[in-house]
């Protein structure tokens, strides 16, 4: 199966490689002469296609330097040690945590008549509510995600799959893993609560008492779990070598494995899920300013970035027909069906500071229990 | 022969070399630098110096430095300091983990499995080391060490990873013992203490073994030898000499490998489960999470790095009483 993986996925490389490769000289003919120096991204894996940064740095002149990313709260961590002198230029944010970057002076807000591709973003990602905050826009929209059960195909029924209790069951016990921050939010939504604590915002008794429900029912569970995993890179090796046949995922690191051939199914279940957005944003004091603006209208400029860009790290593209750049299992991978995407929320942020302060502290205590 | 004797006699060998057109026979006859090296040598007490300013300021800015640093920050009830948010000093970050007993297990379970592997490592490499030290001709010697060397040579991660090829459900391990008709569903073994376990023990065991390997290649073969001839088999000779004269290397190679098992974040992490958290992923979590937990973090840190030097010393102390006691 490794070897299947191996080869598809340098198919793969090379089919984003070519899609970005032809939509990248339209811009970059349009873009004025190079200009030189650098810009520095913290970003996803995949989130930058590598043909687009080659062909960037060749026609700009800007070095692209990528530090990989994999948790918001380092990203905030970080940014907030280096403040107000950052390294970075662009960072990559959840759209449910614009709110915490902002309220600490990381952000700088988004000048959108800078980027002359803004309008190729859809709509739905551009100018959604969570999009505006305090009148300003924040960060362009890449690439949306939401928190799926995953299931190897082979072993676990769909049928199964449309209710996260067969997470939990006995039948799969030591055969599921997930991610324990994200599965609070989904089990205060499985017990019928607002999993974004938006509705318990005055009612902070009532918020640590649901966090508390929810955490005893992890905890209860717990040895039916294989293991707690942090990354999309994890839960793909442990599907791989069938350590797991299923398990909570965000449908990114689950769409990479369909269109690697992987026998694995992925549903929003029937007591729903959340989810997010991937944001690019300038920081607050950024030292080239200037050539994060280039670069992000370079990356907003086709439709066959928008697609590479979900080819290489499986999420779902916020650019307006950037589907049609897909082939169907591309585009089976990265889409639901409608009764399914009905049950789907997205992550809000107005309640964030105190969800957190509850949610963190039971994460803790659901290890070390 | 006095100091200032040996001083002129290599100021004079420094400007010897009349007709050396080297390079460095030119930079010893110039002026400046002649001078310079004079006054650096001109004593014992001046070469001292010389030599330790590097060794001592990289212990300093480099070892102790980042470690105080991490002190201080524990004590600070916010970092990094959000703009507009004054910075005091407290010891609530402390008292937040002998406040909340859920992170005591953690804490504990870190402490006894480092013991545990300790002892499993010692088990596994005393007799390799005895073997290499003992069996092994002095020619070959220095083959079987670079052998043993190799996978160190690679990282943590890269080690890390080879353990979870072998115990994968679809790994080496699982696949053989299919093959052989031993089993006819893959045994779990990722994601238990036992993958943790073998991933630490394979990961220290260097650490170990160099020890060992030094004390018993020290131990004087006629002393085994003598034993024998007055009657002692292979256990007496192993528990009356060789045991009792290598308690250094076993003292040193156990303290090695406790503290850096005590120090593991990503080989638990990837080789562990539900019921193996240390607690450096419970300390990692507070630096993760968004919002002034570092100084948490770092109160936890420094917590385990207090433990941990007070459990090695405790224990330098009990070999360092069994030394004596086989020394009266």
């Amino acid at each position: 199966m490794s070897r299947l993986i191996f080869n598809r996925r340098r198919f793969l490389g090379t089919a984003a490689a070519t899609g970005a490769a032809l939509a990248s000289p339209a811009y970059l003919r349009r873009a004025s002469a190079q200009s030189g120096g650098e810009v520095n991204i913290w970003t996803y894996n995949n989130f930058v296609p590598e043909a687009f940064k080659e062909q960037f740095e060749a026609e700009t002149g800007i070095k692209v330097n990528v530090r990989l990313v994999d948790d918001q709260g380092k990203q905030f961590n970080l940014l907030a040690a280096e403040q107000p002198n950052p390294t970075v230029d662009i960072m990559t944010v959840a759209g449910h945590r614009f709110l915490q970057f902002i309220e600490s002076d990381l952000l700088a807000p988004l000048d959108t008549d800078r980027l002359s591709n803004w309008s190729n973003i859809n709509p739905t990602f551009s100018e959604g509510d969570w999009a505006t905050i305090n009148g300003e826009k924040w960060g362009a929209p890449i690439l949306s995600g939401m928190e799926v059960l995953a299931y190897n195909s082979d072993y676990v029924s769909e049928e199964e799959a449309m209710t996260w209790d067969t997470l939990f069951s006995e039948k799969y016990a030591n055969q599921t893993a997930y991610i324990i921050q994200d599965m609070m939010s989904i089990i205060m939504l499985k017990m019928g609560y607002d999993g974004n604590m938006v509705e318990y915002k005055d009612d902070p008794e009532k918020a640590a008492q649901i966090v508390e429900e929810a955490k005893n029912f992890l905890i209860e569970h717990k040895p039916l779990v294989r293991k707690y995993y942090d990354g999309g890179a994890e839960f793909q090796q442990m599907m791989v070598n069938q350590d797991i046949l299923l398990g909570h995922s965000w449908n990114g690191p689950a769409a990479a494995l369909i269109n690697d051939g992987f026998p694995l199914g992925m549903t929003i279940p029937r007591e729903g899920s959340y989810g997010f957005v991937y944001t690019y944003n300038i920081a607050n004091n950024a030292p080239n300013a200037e050539n994060a603006y280039t670069f992000l209208d370079a990356i907003l400029a086709s439709p066959e970035i928008g697609a590479a860009m979900t080819k290489a790290s499986g999420f779902i593209s916020t650019y307006k027909d950037a589907d049609q750049h897909l082939n169907d299992l591309e585009k089976k991978s990265t889409s639901f069906p409608e009764e399914q995407l009905a049950n789907m929320q997205f992550f809000r942020a107005e309640a964030n500071e105190l969800k957190y302060s509850l949610v963190d502290p039971a994460v803790e205590a659901i290890k070390a229990a | 022969m006095t100091v200032d004797a040996s001083a002129e006699r290599d100021r004079r060998s420094m400007s010897k070399p009349d007709g050396d057109r080297t390079f460095w026979g030119r930079l010893a006859g110039w002026g400046p630098y002649h001078t310079l090296m004079r006054l650096a040598t001109a004593s014992p007490r001046r070469q001292f110096l010389i030599l330790a300013v590097i060794p001592v300021l990289w212990v300093l800015t480099q070892h102790l430095g980042p470690m105080l640093q991490m002190v201080i920050v524990s004590l600070t009830d916010a970092y990094p300091v959000a703009p507009g948010v004054e910075q005091h000093f407290t010891l609530d970050n402390y008292s937040r983990f002998f406040g909340d007993s859920i992170f005591w297990m953690p804490f504990f379970r870190t402490l006894i499995f480092a013991g545990v592997f300790t002892f499993c490592t010692l088990i596994i490499t005393y007799p390799v080391a005895y073997f290499l030290a003992r069996h092994v001709s002095r020619k070959n010697q220095m083959l079987f060490l670079l052998l043993l060397l190799i996978p160190f040579w690679v990282g943590e991660i890269v080690r890390t990873y080879a353990i979870m090829i072998l115990l994968g459900n679809t790994g080496a391990v699982n696949l053989l013992l299919k093959t052989l008709g031993l089993i006819d569903r893959p045994i779990p073994f990722m994601y238990t203490s036992f993958s943790m376990g073998l991933g630490i023990v394979y990961l220290t065991a260097l650490y170990m073994l160099l020890p060992l390997y030094s004390a018993l290649e020290k131990l004087p073969k006629s002393m085994n030898e003598a034993a024998a001839d007055l009657g002692a088999g292979a256990w007496t000779r192993f528990r009356r000499i060789s045991l009792p004269l290598t308690i250094e290397g076993i003292s040193s190679g156990c303290t090695l490998v406790f503290l850096i098992s005590t120090g593991f974040y990503a080989t638990p992490v990837l080789l562990g489960g539900p019921s193996t958290t240390v607690f450096a992923e419970t300390i990692a979590g507070f630096f993760h999470a968004a919002g002034d937990e570092w100084p948490t973090g770092a109160a936890f840190a420094t917590i385990m790095f207090a433990a941990a030097l007070v459990l090695t010393a405790t224990f330098q102390k009990l070999m360092s009483a069994l030394r004596k006691g086989e020394k009266k």
